[in-house]
């Protein structure tokens, strides 16, 4: 019994020891294991997100609009509340609230405080003062970030100093009527679904097949034919795109006939919406597939590219939140505002033709994907075939 | 003249400081079944793969029936057919559905394509398996489909590069005499090789290609006649005695002597021949041998590569060359 345990963990070490050799020969390994992952995560959620110790509010720095109806000292006292918390401090005063609302979510302001009429009196009358804060649907995670932050001002709001003093008028509290975010929760997780299911099968599907296609020969096969590097480009292309309409509607079947997810576009407005994602996908899946990548390093770029997306694209921070870097490279990212549109279709179903701002970024990287991919297949021909 | 189908001029391809193909200059008339003979890494694809337009050429330039290779590469792709290890069929698809892939990609109307493919699986006993995945087929029935695929256009122009390799004995017989039947009908075919009998049996020009230049050009019997002058004189003579050997070994013009009971081989220049035969029929009769047999034997065509490559030990200096490049 004891030789069978001491032989049993001597296996034990063996296979141990056996994974540490393989690991140690394997540098790839080492450094994505060790080093990659890692820090990749612990360096872009810190600069997304800030560390330890700053006095960093999510908000600060996003403008918002403060409409004051009430023109009253509480209303005042309110504004001044809100920019002492220093949560706020991109408060915009003088917007009306139409005009506010007009441009509400298309990067002018991210959210409305409106102060209506009668506040002060019915602070006065021992009554719950009212405001209505406009949200916008398209980015939740901005929403939530703005209504916990208002709210978390409106506990040390007090409308009148004197009030406390004389005792005469008890203060109540303020109430928040919140307009907008009314998805269901199912709404905000089929944008990340839509966006993860459609990259990594775009990415694999290009990218991995024309690798394939170059290890076991067929590209070369292709190139012996009078087939057109365009023609077999576009073909690919239009292959994916019919794929990425069947998965759209069966990712959709799910969300909305078995999770319940309510969605405002209206259908064709989100099949475009994530085939401009997807082919997108497929032109980066192109230029990296130039290079003459096998396919083992496709699956490896997919990795980090879903990891780019993760952290800097607003697939799972809304990319108004993220600060310094990584706000920089949200901004870059072509993806970023894909997945912007994906979420302003689904969640608040605004209409494609209204966001031409990220489909005109969207279209010209794609262009350009598709452009350089074309050049490089041209020029790396005979490093491509087998 | 009869047409000229594949013409090279100077054809050259570097890769970085490594020159691959070195300055080949060919001219293969149409119908002309033309051999590319040279151990593995000669540049005998690479000289395939610039020909089928996979490969630009470095310097010098190339045309196919009339076409260059790299202002009309397109021209090019519609008239030649490919065969070569690099060049395969979609693994997932049957061979129909890869030969129905292909005829429309070379723009085959498709009863003439459907016509063409039912042809080709008879010719090739491939009706049977033509359902069949290609990943599912054994080495041997991935060649032929490829074949099959490289014909399927009826190109003017077929490369085979190492067709046969992999082939058992029956199917590369098939293959020889069907190509040899294809070039008959007037298509030109290059037929790569590093297996040295292949070309004398079919071949009716032989182009010897080493360290990316092409040595030599001729029918197999030219190569054999004028590469090597030797010729070997084989006696079967049992019991030879030391001091005959000896003697043997002074006579003019004879280059090697071996003995190996009851085998004399003695490798002679070609001129002196019938000399040495008599001169050495002489002093073996002289001592009293016996002699059961004589015969002469002509050069192979390895013999004539191995002569025209600069021996045996410059052949393995290139293999290893060539093995510590890969």
């Amino acid at each position: 019994m004891t030789m069978s345990s001491l032989k049993h963990f001597s296996n034990v070490f063996a296979v141990m020891s056996n994974e540490f050799r393989i690991l140690r020969r394997n540098r790839s390994a080492i450094l994505i294991s060790l080093v990659v992952i890692p820090f990749f995560f612990t360096a872009s959620l810190g600069a997304g997100r800030g560390g330890e110790g700053e006095t960093y509010s999510v908000t600060a720095e996003l403008p918002i609009a403060f409409i004051d109806k009430d023109l009253s000292e509480a209303s005042g006292r309110l504004y001044e509340t809100l920019v002492r918390s220093e949560d706020f401090n991109m408060l915009i005063q003088g917007y009306r609230e139409e005009d506010a609302l007009a441009i509400l979510g298309k990067g002018g302001i991210y959210a409305a405080i409106v102060v209506p009429e009668g506040f002060e009196q019915r602070l006065s009358n021992n009554e719950t003062g009212i405001i209505v804060l406009h949200v916008d649907d398209g980015s939740p995670g901005v929403d939530d970030a703005v209504i916990s932050n208002v709210e978390a001002s409106l506990e040390i709001f007090n409308p009148n100093p004197r009030m406390k003093q004389t005792d005469n008028v008890e203060f109540v509290g303020v109430e928040i009527v919140i307009k907008g975010a009314s998805f269901s929760g199912f709404a905000v997780g089929l944008t990340i679904t839509l966006t993860m299911v459609v990259v990594f099968a775009t990415f694999y599907e290009i990218a991995g097949g024309m690798s394939r296609e170059r290890e076991t020969g067929t590209y070369a096969h292709l190139l012996v034919s009078p087939v057109s590097l365009g023609s077999i480009m576009i073909g690919k292309t239009l292959y994916d795109v019919c794929l990425n309409i069947m998965r759209t509607f069966i990712v959709l079947g799910l969300a909305v006939y078995v999770y319940g997810a309510s969605i405002h576009a209206n259908l064709l407005s989100l099949v475009l919406s994530v085939l401009f994602i997807a082919i997108l996908t497929m032109g980066f899946g192109f230029l990296v597939s130039s290079f003459g990548v096998g396919v083992r390093a496709v699956v490896i770029i997919e990795f980090f590219l879903i990891l780019f997306l993760f952290a800097f694209s607003g697939f799972f921070i809304d990319k108004e939140l993220l600060r310094g870097i990584s706000q920089t490279i949200a901004t870059v990212l072509p993806w970023s505002y894909g997945i912007d549109v994906l979420k302003r279709t689904i969640l608040i179903g605004q209409p494609l033709m209204s966001l031409t701002y990220q489909l005109q970024i969207i279209t010209i990287s794609i262009i350009l994907f598709y452009g350089v991919a074309y050049l490089l297949l041209r020029l790396s021909r005979e490093r491509l075939v087998k | 003249m009869s047409e000229i189908t594949i013409a090279t001029k100077e054809l050259t391809k570097n890769f970085g400081n490594f020159t691959a193909v070195d300055g080949v200059n060919l001219e293969i008339p149409k119908g002309q079944l033309f051999g590319l003979l040279g151990p593995n890494g000669a540049g005998k694809t690479t000289l395939v793969r610039m020909l089928c337009t996979l490969l630009e050429p470095s310097e010098g330039t190339a045309e196919i029936a009339g076409y260059d290779i790299v202002k009309d590469a397109s021209e090019v792709r519609k008239r030649i057919g490919v065969v070569s290890d690099g060049v395969s069929l979609y693994q997932d698809l049957t061979i129909e559905e890869n030969l129905k892939l292909f005829s429309t990609l070379y723009d085959l109307p498709n009863s003439m394509a459907e016509d063409r493919m039912q042809n080709l699986l008879e010719m090739f006993n491939f009706k049977e398996k033509s359902k069949r995945l290609v990943g599912k087929l054994s080495s041997g029935w991935i060649k032929k489909a490829m074949i099959i695929a490289a014909l399927i256009h009826d190109p003017k122009i077929l490369f085979l590069d190492e067709v046969t390799s992999g082939l058992d004995p029956q199917s590369a017989l098939a293959l020889r005499e069907f190509t040899r039947k294809l070039c008959d009908e007037g298509v030109t075919v290059i037929w790569t090789t590093h297996y040295m009998t292949e070309p004398e049996i079919i071949c009716d020009k032989v182009g010897i290609i080493f360290e990316g230049r092409l040595i030599q050009i001729g029918t197999p019997k030219e190569l054999r006649s004028n590469v090597s002058k030797q010729s070997v004189l084989e006696i079967e003579t049992p019991n030879l005695a030391k001091s005959t050997l000896k003697k043997i070994e002074e006579v003019g013009n004879i280059c090697k002597v071996t003995y190996d009971d009851p085998i004399l081989k003695t490798s002679c220049i070609d001129e002196g021949d019938k000399q040495i035969e008599e001169s050495v029929t002489k002093i073996l009769l002289d001592s009293g041998a016996r002699i059961t047999a004589i015969n002469t034997k002509e050069p192979t065509l390895e013999e004539a590569f191995i002569s025209l490559t600069g021996g045996e030990e410059e052949i393995d200096r290139f293999m290893e060359k060539a093995h510590q490049k890969e």
